[in-house]
C-alpha cells in the first residue's frame, strides 16, 4: 500500500461534489489483515449468544435398576414396577428412549470470548482500510458502479435528516440505491429451524452510514433495508466486516471522516481519543510487487532463468557408437584405421600378428631343440641365420652326429 | 515515488520529437544489449578454444598410444635380451589392481565390511581400481574371500572406463558422455579427456587417487559363462582372491 494520502472530495445530499475535500485519513493505508479480521469477527460473534441447556432432570426421573445377567435381556437399567408400558423399558442411558442425553448441556459453557484490545483495534482498522478499496467492496458484492467516489464522504447535512423519504432520496442521488435494490431482491426465507424461531426472513447487507452526531440520521435511515448506522466513535467490526469478510460499502459524513485521524492516529502521531494506540505497522513498506520484481536491486542478484532444463540422457557405449567415440577421443579414428589396415594386410599376405608370433615361437623351439640334440658332441657351434622366411643352418661337424636339417617354415 | 515516463534527452536535434520511453525500459535494453554482446564474444572464444582443446587431446592420445606400445615392446625386449644372455629379467611388481566384490551383503564380518567400505565396494559385482602398496595389499588380504582381484591390462582399463565409466560430479553419478565432464572435475590435475583418465589410471600417476576417486565404482554384470566357485580361492579352483593376469579374462566376461 502506498503511504500517499490523496484528497477525498465531499459530496452533498444531491450527489454533487461540493468544492471541499478532505485528506484521506491514515487508517485507510493500514495493512488489511483479513486473517485477523476473520479471527476477531469469529470471536466477537459469540458474544451475543444466550445460554441454552437441557434440564438436568431430563431422563433421570426414574428409579430404574439393571436386571443383571441371566434373564436374556440387555443389561441396561430398566424401569421398575408393572402395570404400564413403561415398566421394564430401558432408562437412563443416552441410547435409551426417554433416557438422558449423552453429556447433558450445561449453562456454564463458555459462551463469550475475550479478545485482546490490540487485536480488536487491528481488525477494525483493517476493515476500515478495506472499505476504501473499491475492488474489495465490489468483491464483497456491493453495487457501487454508480457511486461517485470510494471512500464516499457526504456533508454533515445528512446527520440532520429526519424523514426516511429524504434518506431514500439521498441514497438515490448518490448512486447507492442499486445496493439497496440488491438488498430488496435478496430477501428470502431462512433455511433451517430459525424460520419457526422468529427469524423467518434473511437479506443481504447494504451500505453502512457512519456519522459523528446523530441529529436524526439513525431514525431516518433505519427503516431502509440493508442499511446499518454506526457512530464513528463506536465502530462495530460485526457491521464493518459482516461475515468476517472485509470490504463493506461505507458512507461517511464529513465530520465522521475528519475524526478518523484523531481516533486512530497517523503513524507519526498517536491516536488522541484512544489511549496508547497507533496504527499497526505493515510488514512490507513497499508492497508493489510488480515494481519490486522489476527493480534493478533485485534483478541484479537473481540467477539467470533456466529456460531449457538439461534432462537425463541415455548413456551410449563409445566402444560401439563411433560418433560418440570420436567425440571423446579424436585419435580413436586414426587407431581404428591403423588396426583395420594391418588386419587387411594380414588377410592379404597371410602374415597376421598371430601368425608372426607363432612363427617366432617355432623358431625358438627349433633352436632350443637343436641346442639340446646337438649338445656335447659338437665341436663347433651351430649358427642359425635368418634369411627372409627360410632359415639356413650352417654347421660344421666332425663327429658322428650329423647335422639335423632345420625345418623351414 | 510514482514511476512516471522520463523523457530521453537529445540535445542534438531540437526539431524532431523523441518518443518518451520509461527509464526502466531503457536500463533493461542496455543491460540486455551488454549481456548479448558478452555472450556472443564468449561464444566465439569458446568455439576457438574448443578447437584448440581437441587438437591437444589428439596429440595427447597419440603420445599415450606410442607410450603404451613402447612400454610393451620394451618389456619384451628386456626379457628376450636377458634370456639370450642366460639372465633373468624381473619385471616390476604391478602397481595397479582392479578389485571386484564377489559376495553380497549378508553376514559379513565387521572387519571385512569396513575394508570393503573403504574400497567403495558396497555392492556385489562392484569394481574399483586400487593402487597397490603394502597398505592396500594387506587390506585386500583381510577382505580376500569377498573379492576377486588382479592386474588389469590396458584393454581392460579402457573398456571399463569407456563402457562403464561414470564420474562423481557434485555427489551424483554422471555418465562420462563428454570430455567436459572429466575436465570440470579433474581439469586441475591436467586430466581433460577420456584418454588422459585411462592413462592416469593405467600408469598409476601422481593424481591416481583423484582420478580413481572421481570414477564411481564400476557396476559390472555377472560373468557370462558363470563363476567357477565363489566359495573357494582362485588357486583352489574357485573365484576369490588374487588371480593376477586372469582378471582380464574375467573382466571381458563382466564388462
Amino acid at each position: 500500500m502506498a503511504a500517499s494520502r490523496p484528497l477525498v472530495s465531499v459530496y452533498d445530499e444531491k450527489g454533487q461534489s461540493t468544492g471541499k475535500s478532505v485528506v484521506l485519513p491514515a487508517v485507510f493505508r493500514a495493512p488489511i489483515r483479513t486473517d485477523i479480521v476473520n479471527f476477531v469477527h469469529d470471536q466477537m460473534r459469540r458474544n451475543k449468544r444466550q445460554a441454552r441447556a437441557v434440564s438436568d432432570k431430563a431422563g433421570e426421573q426414574t428409579s430404574a435398576q439393571s436386571w443383571g445377567t441371566g434373564r436374556a435381556v440387555a443389561r441396561i437399567p430398566r424401569v421398575r414396577g408393572g402395570g404400564t408400558h413403561r415398566s421394564g423399558q430401558g432408562a437412563f442411558g443416552n441410547m435409551c428412549r426417554g433416557g438422558r442425553m449423552y453429556a447433558p448441556l450445561k449453562v456454564w459453557r463458555k459462551w463469550h470470548r475475550k479478545i485482546n484490545l490490540k487485536q480488536r483495534r487491528y481488525a477494525l482498522v483493517s476493515a476500515i482500510a478495506a472499505s476504501g478499496v473499491p475492488s474489495l467492496v465490489l468483491a464483497k458484492g456491493h453495487s457501487i458502479e454508480t457511486v461517485p467516489e470510494i471512500p464516499l464522504v457526504l456533508t454533515d447535512k445528512i446527520q440532520d435528516l429526519k424523514k426516511t423519504k429524504e434518506a431514500v432520496g439521498v441514497l438515490r442521488k448518490i448512486g447507492a440505491w442499486s445496493d439497496i435494490l440488491k438488498v430488496y431482491s435478496s430477501k428470502h426465507t431462512r433455511a433451517g429451524k430459525g424460520k419457526m424461531r422468529n427469524r423467518r426472513t434473511v437479506m443481504k447487507r447494504g451500505p453502512v452510514i457512519i456519522y459523528d452526531k446523530d441529529n436524526g440520521v439513525k431514525k431516518a435511515f433505519r427503516n431502509v433495508p440493508g442499511v446499518s448506522l454506526l457512530n464513528v466513535e463506536r465502530l462495530n467490526l460485526l457491521r464493518m466486516a459482516p461475515g468476517g469478510h472485509v470490504g463493506r460499502f461505507v458512507i461517511w459524513t464529513e465530520s465522521a471522516f475528519k475524526k478518523l485521524d484523531a481516533l486512530y492516529g497517523t503513524w507519526s502521531k498517536k491516536s488522541q481519543l484512544k489511549t496508547d494506540f497507533n496504527l499497526p505497522q505493515p510488514i512490507m513498506t513497499n508492497s508493489d510487487l510488480g515494481r519490486l520484481l522489476k527493480a534493478f536491486e533485485i534483478q541484479s542478484v537473481l540467477r539467470a532463468p533456466i529456460k531449457r532444463q538439461a534432462r537425463r540422457k541415455v548413456k551410449k557405449n563409445p566402444l560401439k557408437n563411433i560418433g560418440l567415440m570420436s567425440r571423446l577421443n579424436p585419435y580413436a579414428a586414426v587407431q581404428k584405421r591403423q588396426t583395420l589396415l594391418t588386419q587387411l594386410k594380414g588377410r592379404r599376405t597371410g602374415r597376421t600378428a598371430e601368425s608372426k608370433a607363432a612363427a617366432r615361437k617355432e623358431r625358438t623351439h627349433a633352436s632350443l631343440k637343436t641346442k639340446r640334440l646337438s649338445g656335447v658332441n659338437f665341436v663347433k657351434t651351430t649358427k642359425t641365420q635368418k634369411v627372409g622366411d627360410a632359415t639356413k643352418t650352417t654347421t660344421t661337424t666332425t663327429k658322428t652326429k650329423t647335422s639335423v636339417a632345420t625345418k623351414s617354415s | 515515488m510514482t514511476d512516471t515516463a522520463k523523457k530521453v534527452n537529445t540535445t542534438t536535434t531540437p526539431k524532431k520529437a523523441v518518443p518518451k520511453v520509461p527509464e526502466v525500459l531503457l536500463k533493461k535494453r542496455k543491460l540486455y544489449a551488454d549481456l548479448k554482446a558478452r555472450r556472443l564474444r564468449a561464444q566465439v572464444q569458446a568455439a576457438k578454444h574448443k578447437k584448440y582443446k581437441r587438437l591437444v587431446i589428439f596429440k595427447r592420445a597419440e603420445r599415450y598410444n606410442s607410450e603404451y606400445r613402447k612400454k610393451e615392446r620394451d618389456l619384451i625386449r628386456l626379457k628376450r635380451s636377458a634370456k639370450v644372455r642366460g639372465n633373468y629379467h624381473v619385471e616390476a611388481e604391478p602397481s595397479l589392481a582392479f578389485v571386484i566384490r564377489i559376495r553380497g551383503i549378508r553376514g559379513v564380518h565387521p572387519r571385512v565390511k569396513k575394508v570393503l567400505r573403504l574400497f567403495r565396494l558396497r555392492q556385489i559385482n562392484n569394481g574399483v581400481f586400487v593402487k597397490l602398496n603394502k597398505a592396500t595389499i594387506q587390506m585386500l588380504r583381510i577382505a580376500e574371500p569377498y573379492i576377486a582381484w588382479g592386474y588389469p591390462n590396458l584393454k581392460s582399463v579402457r573398456e571399463l572406463i569407456y563402457k562403464r565409466g561414470f564420474g562423481k560430479v557434485n555427489k551424483q553419478r554422471i555418465p562420462l558422455s563428454d570430455n567436459s565432464v572429466i575436465e570440470k572435475s579433474l581439469g586441475k590435475q591436467h586430466i581433460i579427456c577420456m584418454e588422459d583418465l585411462v592413462h592416469e589410471i593405467f600408469n598409476v600417476g601422481e593424481n591416481f587417487k583423484k582420478a580413481s576417486n572421481f570414477l564411481w565404482p564400476f557396476k559390472l554384470n555377472n560373468p557370462k559363462g558363470g563363476w567357477r566357485k565363489k566359495a573357494n580361492h582362485f588357486a583352489d579352483g574357485g573365484d576369490f582372491g588374487n588371480r593376477e593376469q586372469y582378471i582380464n579374462r574375467l573382466l571381458r566376461k563382466m564388462v
